[in-house]
């Protein structure tokens, strides 16, 4: 038994998750045998994903000790920009923009946080609410349908691999989770931003710039929230002026569903995926056993209160 | 049963039986012990001191008797009753309070609130001008004159705060008091009021646990003195009985001559390294100093005078302004710890904890933390030559730990310690700053960062080593510039450079 | 007079002290704008209009603002709102508000208390204890009512959302008793003390031998306790119950908290701070419509008072810096 103990505590957190999604996955079985089929899994792995690249952003905002709430807007805004442009000057260089903006929008965050020295949640908000402003006097209709072509060729296209098919965005979202982990766990950069999000005092006795990483990991929330608003709407061929709204809080749940600490410091964008996908998973299942989307909730919230309480134990007070 | 003897301020019915009993009381953090298998006792109105080195283990003993800690075995006794509290609230409802060496008041209320919350329970009116009058009486009880029980306790410089928080563990009458430091920050005055109350306390019968590890003191005021090394119990003295090198050969485990190292002649070189003039911020003001290559120079004084902004402003790490800032030649507008590092500084922080590591990241990891370029490769040992760079720092300081991977909270607080020192040495420092680098640290490995302290000032690298331990600015320095009030009052050397001489400028005289 | 004076005196100190400075003045420029754009505010119609308006945002910032100054943060006070909001509507079909009332008021305290327990006495991080609370009471919410409905009387409205006496909205009155008992709780109680004491040193607390974890539980019980009643301020003012009714009272909330010069650290924050920030921002939607400007202007104004606002004190204190050092 003690064995068996040692040998838990040596699996890395972040494969949790997907240990979750696994064992949920084969739980849907139970109770419907025919869904234990790798289109299935895929379904959900895809609409998850979704989710995923929503929540990249606030994971990069959650690991350097913030918080973005901002996020839901800057989806809104960039995506309803990027569909404005792409119709004026072409999908690629409404593309750039349009991450050029997210990236604006989240080096603004950043400069307001650092310079001003306002917490995240209070310059969030107030980013969140400006952005919204902006959506309802800047964009006249407020669906706007027409999706670029070649961006609907990569996010509704789909790939067959192996003999199993699976939609092209799933493929994409694990990309860009593949290169932000490689940057997070390897690169200068993301280490001074776990540094500075473990403790802000160590990073700047240790001499790292902390107010420029710290304004860098903005703009990259900005930038990844921009990825999202594209891949977003590419997905769903549509974008309106509340598209972000569900993933506001979504977008936390995912991340400390992925057993990131709240405080900062830890955190990877596997293990965010891994988050998505149990959310994801309960989605299914709760659709599948007919119990309506307020058992859905329910589930997430004891979810998230799970998680918090096996890792995020406040030490001190 | 406890609760009728505390009515009377303590005096128990037979005076010969014992007021506190500890029997083999044991603590430890995870891996470290920090109390070993200790015993000792006290009687009514006896002054029994625990003394030791920082990190000996006598402020966990006290914080287990305060409630502030589990204990983790053994048995505590008081007034032959059995005694584990859960919380401070159980100690002091059985008579046992405590001054606490990390002060505990409420920055955010007045002193007045914080010493009538005490022991009330939360369902009560409170009035701002009960409590301030009661307040005013209890204050006057003690003789505090020059504290206004208005006033915001952030308001107050440390020593007034460490007297309200002493005041404040005399309230309800304890039978036993627990005074962890108390006199850290106390001026020599402020010295001889805490002695007066202990003396008026003991006379009725309290007990007081007093833990120090100041020589004078204990001469004053112990009736016994209890000596913990490495967490345990090494030798237990009545007064008159002991002498001052035999207890710190016994605190130390060594010789006293041998504890600190020979330091070498001085070369004079001509140029400094460091120069600044009018050096100022929100808490210094005036500061001219002159640092040369291979220079130890002490910064001394008592807590809060200022010292520890100096040291910050230095690194660039606080906001300061200079009629003149020159470091290696080059003219500093503005610092900040980023340049600092470029143009050779290094800088060893207060906390090791708080301030110096990421506890949860790799030792490797934690070393490297100023050299990880931005654009270029980190994180697993492997990358970035964090094995070899370890390795070096090993072999310098001899860091005990299992390798580039551990998590930096697992070690000990001396290895912690020497880890933080060891990100600086072999990178081509010109100047360190150190800020009480062997604070918490045992004796070991205080010897090693003493050591490779004087390598690197025979190396040519100069050294400002802010230390509130005296006998270290005496025994180690060069030359020692002393604080008060945010001011340089005095600058020793030589002769002059005694620990007399220290302690008396820091009272403000120069 | 002598005692009016003093006492003047030291509540504008402790107003000061608690960084009420910044959405006093902020709300005094503001109204006097207003009034210029709409004089027609001080009739009793729109007098009450605009009570019924900002006073369930008040009930919410205050409530928020408890819960800061324990040092944590409530991302479901928006669930809470909504939970007890349709709660009450659904009871008020057949039941008398003597019954709905306290019901209503326990379920906020239970809301409450199910976070002040994880937080307190788990060591939970508040931030994320509300989170799971917000998804939790919101399925909650939407499983006793999907739609708006419930059973409000006008004789209920009046009560809650009429005139108390001529210019005197009634919803004020309430709103003020309230403010004033609290008031009352937070600054002349030992309990009051002990919560502003426990969000700036719990160690300190428990060194003085109070059990900061009681009084952290209490803290969100009260909280619970003030949405509550701004859930039934909203339902008399609206006449119905709405799962999706406090949905907005989570961020702006928290704007209205920071917009009072709460700090987010805990220990600090002034009722009558919170309250004027409520008022400010509840209002800068009606204040656009009456000035003719296009009402997707307000989101931009209120972010930009929000940031301005709190900015200012960091700007300033930074000038006053430089200023020191440069002598």
């Amino acid at each position: 038994m003690n064995q068996l103990l040692t040998n838990i505590k040596t699996i890395p957190k972040a494969a949790w998750p997907f240990i979750a999604f696994i064992l949920l996955f084969f739980l849907g079985g139970l109770l419907r045998p025919e869904l234990i089929t790798i289109e299935s899994l895929l379904g959900t792995a895809a609409f998850a994903i979704i989710l995923a690249v929503a929540s990249y952003g606030q994971t990069v905002a959650i690991i350097q000790g913030g918080i973005d709430l901002s996020v839901a807007n800057t989806i809104a805004f960039t995506a309803l920009a990027f569909l404005t442009m792409t119709r004026t000057v072409g999908f690629f260089p409404a593309l750039i923009v349009t991450l050029l903006l997210g990236s604006l929008i989240g080096f603004i965050n950043g400069f307001i946080i650092t310079k001003l020295s306002l917490t995240p949640i209070v310059t969030t908000i107030a980013m969140n609410g400006f952005l919204f402003g902006l959506i309802l006097l800047l964009f006249k209709s407020s669906e706007l349908a027409t999706v670029p072509v070649e961006l609907e060729v990569i996010t509704t296209a789909r790939i067959s691999l192996l003999g199993v098919s699976f939609p092209a965005a799933l493929l994409v979202g694990l990309i860009i989770m593949a290169l932000l982990q490689a940057m997070i766990s390897y690169s200068g950069f993301g280490r001074q931003l776990i540094v500075t999000g473990t403790s802000a005092e160590v990073a700047r006795y240790s001499g790292i710039a902390v107010d420029r990483t710290k304004t860098l990991g903005w703009a990259l929330t900005g930038f990844l929230n921009a990825v999202a608003a594209v891949i977003i709407v590419g997905f769903y061929s549509q974008a309106s002026p509340t598209m972000g709204a569900a993933y506001l809080l979504g977008s936390v749940a995912a991340v400390v569903v992925g057993g990131a600490s709240i405080f900062g410091g830890s955190g990877s964008f596997v293990a965010t995926v891994g988050g998505a996908l149990v959310l994801g998973q309960v989605a299914t299942l709760v659709s599948v056993a007919n119990l309506g989307s307020n058992i859905q909730q329910l589930i997430y919230g004891l979810i998230v209160l799970g998680v918090v309480a096996a890792y995020g134990r406040n030490k001190k007070g | 049963m406890a609760k009728e003897q505390q009515t009377t301020g303590g005096a128990s019915a037979s005076p010969v039986s014992l007021r506190l009993e500890v029997k083999n009381l044991s603590k430890s953090y995870g891996s470290v012990h920090a109390v070993k298998d200790v015993s000792f006792d006290a009687l009514p109105g006896e002054v029994v001191a625990l003394v030791g080195e920082n990190g000996a283990g006598k402020s966990t003993v006290s914080k287990i008797l305060a409630g502030a800690a589990q204990r983790g075995t053994g048995q505590i006794f008081v007034q032959g009753e059995e005694f584990n509290p859960g919380s401070v609230g159980d100690s002091r409802k059985v008579g046992v309070s405590c001054a606490f060496q990390e002060l505990s008041l409420i920055p955010g209320l007045t002193v007045g609130e914080n010493l009538e919350l005490v022991d009330k329970s939360p369902i009560g009116i409170f009035s701002q001008s009960k409590a301030s009058s009661a307040s005013a009486r209890t204050l006057e009880k003690f003789e505090v004159d020059h504290i206004s029980p208005d006033s915001a306790v952030s308001s107050l410089s440390l020593a007034d705060r460490q007297i309200v928080e002493i005041v404040r563990a005399f309230i309800g009458s304890p039978n036993i008091l627990i005074l962890d430091e108390a006199s850290s920050a106390l001026t020599p005055p402020g010295v001889g009021w805490l002695f007066a109350r202990i003396r008026e306390f003991t006379a009725t019968g309290g007990t007081v646990i007093y833990v120090s590890h100041r020589m004078s003191e204990l001469e004053e005021i112990a009736d016994r003195v209890i000596v913990m090394r490495d967490g345990t119990h090494v030798g237990e003295f009545r007064k008159g009985d002991w002498g001052r090198d035999q207890l710190v050969s016994l605190m130390a485990g060594r010789e006293a001559s041998s504890q600190f190292p020979e330091t070498t002649e001085l070369r004079k070189i001509s140029e400094p390294i460091l120069k600044v003039k009018n050096l100022r911020s929100d808490r210094i003001s005036g500061i001219d100093l002159e640092v040369f290559p291979g220079e130890i120079v002490g910064i001394g004084g008592l807590a809060g005078n200022g010292q520890s902004e100096l040291l910050s402003a230095l690194f660039g790490a606080r906001h300061a302004k200079a009629d003149e800032w020159t470091l290696d030649g080059r003219k500093i507008n503005k610092m900040n710890p980023r340049l600092a590092v470029e143009l050779g500084l290094g800088f060893v922080p207060e906390d090791r904890k708080l301030q110096g590591l990421a506890l949860s990241l790799g030792v490797g990891e934690n070393l490297i933390f100023p050299w990880q370029k931005i654009f270029g490769l980190g994180g697993k040992p492997v990358i970035n030559n964090q094995k070899t760079w370890l390795g070096d720092v090993i072999n310098a300081l001899s860091v005990k730990t299992r390798g580039a991977s551990e998590p930096a909270g697992a070690l000990s607080g001396g290895n912690q310690q020497k880890l933080v020192f060891g990100r600086w040495i072999d990178r081509n420092r010109k100047l360190l700053l150190l800020h009480d680098p062997t604070r918490g640290v045992d004796v070991g490995a205080k010897q090693d960062l003493y050591a490779s302290i004087l390598r690197l000032s025979d190396a040519g690298i100069a050294v400002v080593w802010l230390s509130t331990e005296v006998e270290e600015i005496v025994n180690v320095c060069h030359r020692a510039l002393v604080m008060y009030n945010g001011e340089i009052v005095s600058s020793l050397r030589g002769e002059q450079l005694t620990a007399d001489g220290v302690v008396g400028a820091a009272m403000g005289g120069n | 007079m002598e005692t009016i004076k003093t006492g003047l005196f030291s509540a504008v100190t402790r107003l000061r002290a608690e960084g009420a400075t910044a959405p006093v003045l902020a709300f005094l420029v503001f109204f006097s704008l207003y009034v210029v754009v709409n004089p027609e505010i001080l009739t009793r119609f729109q007098l009450q209009n605009a009570a019924n308006l900002v006073v369930p945002l008040a009930f919410a910032a205050i409530a928020q603002m408890i819960v800061v100054i324990v040092g944590g943060i409530d991302i479901s006070i928006g669930a809470i709102m909504s939970l007890c909001n349709v709660s009450f509507a659904l009871m008020m079909i057949n039941l008398s508000p003597a019954i709905a009332i306290p019901a209503t008021l326990l379920i906020g305290v239970a809301a409450g208390l199910f976070n002040g327990l994880l937080v307190a006495y788990l060591r939970l991080p508040a931030i994320a204890v509300t989170l799971a609370s917000f998804f939790i009471i919101g399925a909650l919410t939407r499983e006793l009512m999907d739609r708006p409905g419930g059973g409000i009387s006008f004789e209920f409205f009046l009560a809650t959302s009429g005139e108390l006496l001529p210019f005197v909205p009634v919803s004020f009155f309430w709103l003020s008793l309230f403010a004033v008992a609290l008031w009352f709780v937070l600054q002349k109680t030992r309990f009051g003390r002990h919560v502003y004491a426990v969000g700036s040193n719990p160690e300190g607390l428990e060194a003085a031998g109070v059990h900061s974890r009681a009084t952290i539980v209490m803290a969100f019980m009260l909280s619970g306790l003030t949405v509550s009643i701004g859930a039934i301020m909203l339902a008399g003012s609206t006449l119905t119950g709405d799962p999706r009714s406090g949905d907005a009272y989570l961020l702006n909330s928290i704007a209205a908290v920071a917009l009072a010069g709460v700090s987010f650290a805990g220990g600090r924050g002034s009722i009558l701070g919170a309250i004027l920030a409520a008022f400010t921002l509840g209002l800068i939607g009606n204040f656009l419509y009456f000035a003719g400007i296009n009402a997707s202007w307000q989101y931009i104004i209120a972010a930009l008072i929000l940031l301005s606002v709190v900015a200012i004190p960091a700007i300033v204190e930074r000038v006053r810096k430089a200023y020191r050092e440069s002598k």
